[in-house]
């Protein structure tokens, strides 16, 4: 509508039509929700019956988990460095030096580790899992395992999920070692800190706790991601147009659930 | 204008299917397949052809009405009774529909209900594979290890045919299986069609643009048309229908067929 027939609109249309905006927003947050709720559902019943299978589970850990190694181990190293030398910056002649061990490795396990690596993930194997299925859901494969009898959430969603969850804590405490090594050598560089008061400045602050928070953000973060990225491809429609719109609303439909929920932690989790 | 057969019982029933997406695309359509006998059905583009075909085993879930295969119901009968009928039912797909990371002979095997699969040996499945793959004019030994990418359309088409027998259905359902093809594999594929319902005695409801093939092939025809049921009877009742629609509908799709064959010629 143009900016003249909108102005020629009154005050009780102009709220109409915003309360009609609200509704069809809430209305499709609603339709995703209860979507993502029945797939939770069905593959949770998949997995108790036994019907995902080893094979299929197997290969999806190695291209979910193995072959993300490599981009999660540099992502992580460059974490470590760039939190040392900006905590390095922010303390000069201010606060005792050994104070960076602590800064390091907390910012890495707590926060950096488990959501950089998450962000990657997202780009590395959400969109690759969106694309995938919802390319297959437009040349009809998927109606083609559900005429040949079998479940699409079985031999699709699930192994993808499943291959996730395990390798996100992996892939996260990974990259907690990578970052905080190359955390501590960057403040060695440039900071002329040694290693053994980089370690004495994290041990006093340290709480074995803050590696189970991000344990279970991993967990948190490897569930949500091949769970959003498989019910939008599942859900695409449009040929390879649809396809590749498909995959950008599932990026960033993934980045914000794993901010929002990352900004759920701490007050869930840390008080 | 008799929705059913006079043959040895319906095997398929559509029994008054709704559906509609953005606008309504099935608007009651009642109809019945009888056993055993080849089934085309016409229509022009949009028509809603494909989307009845799919109803058939729930690729789509009508909004009203139901679907009975061999006496049980897709849609009120429960999962079980879904898994059961469609094992009776092999799908082609308009373009193949292979598994794109799965090799020819993976996406033959794939073809094998789960329940029958469990009890072959190895060697039974390759056997299988290699049956189905020769019964459809491909050389198992040379696309046995290809990939869907590897093949020509012709090819994908008939390793798709070879997938929707593995299992031996009683039913076969064709959705556009000529679409896209030259008119040497058109007729081939048409040939092959014939073939596999005289030899496998299988129950073909066959979606087609081609007209003339599908009245030369099939027993029975049915024309939608805006997701009405505009026409249903025999190949010759279609020829000389005096129905205005159809008869249109019949020749601008033989001028087409014309034009077609000029174009290539």
């Amino acid at each position: 509508m143009s900016r003249q027939s909108l102005s020629a609109l009154g005050p009780s249309d102009l709220a109409n039509r915003a309360f009609a905006a609200v509704g069809r927003w809430f209305s499709l947050v609603a339709e995703h929700a209860g979507q993502i709720a029945l797939l939770v559902w069905h593959m949770g019943v998949a997995c108790v019956r036994l019907r995902v299978t080893r094979r299929d589970i197997l290969r999806q850990l190695h291209i979910i988990g193995i072959q993300s190694i490599m981009i999660v181990l540099i992502a992580a190293a460059l974490i470590g460095v760039v939190t040392s030398q900006q905590g390095g910056y922010q303390m000069q002649s201010q606060i005792p030096l050994y104070v960076m061990g602590s800064v390091v490795v907390e910012s890495v396990i707590l926060e950096m580790g488990p959501v950089l690596t998450a962000i990657v993930m997202i780009g590395r194997v959400g969109a690759r899992i969106t694309a995938e299925l919802g390319t297959m859901k437009v040349s009809e494969q998927v109606d083609a395992l559900e005429s040949v009898g079998r479940d699409p959430i079985e031999v699709l969603a699930a192994p993808r999920v499943l291959a996730m969850i395990v390798s996100m804590p992996l892939l996260v405490s990974l990259a907690n070692l990578v970052g905080i090594t190359t955390g501590m050598i960057s403040a060695q560089w440039t900071l002329g800190l040694g290693s053994e008061t980089f370690f004495y400045g994290a041990r006093l602050f340290w709480h074995s706790y803050d590696m189970f928070y991000s344990l279970m953000k991993a967990l948190v973060f490897g569930a949500a991601i091949p769970v959003i990225a498989v019910h939008m491809g599942l859900r695409t429609t449009g040929g390879a147009e649809g396809v590749g719109r498909t995959t950008t609303h599932s990026v960033v439909f993934m980045t914000l659930t794993i901010l929002v929920l990352d900004a759920l932690f701490p007050p869930l989790f840390l008080n | 204008m008799s929705v059913s057969g006079n043959g040895s019982g319906a095997v398929i029933e559509y029994q008054n299917v709704y559906k509609a997406f953005d606008a309504p695309v099935l608007s009651g359509v009642t109809l019945s397949v009888e056993r055993g006998e080849m089934f085309a059905l016409f229509g022009p583009s949009g028509t809603g052809k494909s989307v009845l075909l799919k109803t058939t085993i729930a690729l789509v879930t009508p909004d009203r009405g139901d679907v009975t295969v061999a006496g049980e119901s897709v849609y009120f009968g429960g999962r079980d009774v879904l898994e059961r009928i469609r094992r009776k039912v092999g799908y082609v797909f308009q373009y193949a529909a292979l598994f794109d990371s799965l090799n020819v002979y993976e996406n033959v095997e794939i073809g094998i209900p789960e329940t029958i699969l469990k009890g072959m040996s190895q060697k039974e499945v390759a056997h299988r594979a290699w049956e189905v793959l020769e019964l459809v004019n491909l050389e198992p030994q040379q696309v046995l290890g290809m990939l869907p990418s590897e093949l020509s359309g012709g090819m994908k088409k008939r390793v798709g045919i070879a997938r929707a027998v593995a299992g031996h259905p009683e039913i076969l359902l064709w959705d556009e299986p000529i679409t896209g093809l030259d008119p040497v594999n058109t007729a081939a594929i048409e040939r092959l069609i014939k073939q596999l319902s005289d030899e496998l005695k299988v129950t073909s409801l066959l979606v087609t643009h081609d007209i003339e093939g599908g009245l030369d092939m099939c027993d029975r025809v049915a024309m939608l048309e805006g997701g009405h049921l505009r026409f249903c009877g025999s190949p010759e009742e279609f020829r000389m229908s005096s129905d205005p629609v159809v008869t249109a509908f019949g020749d601008r799709a033989a001028a087409q067929d014309a034009l077609d064959t000029l174009e290539i010629s």
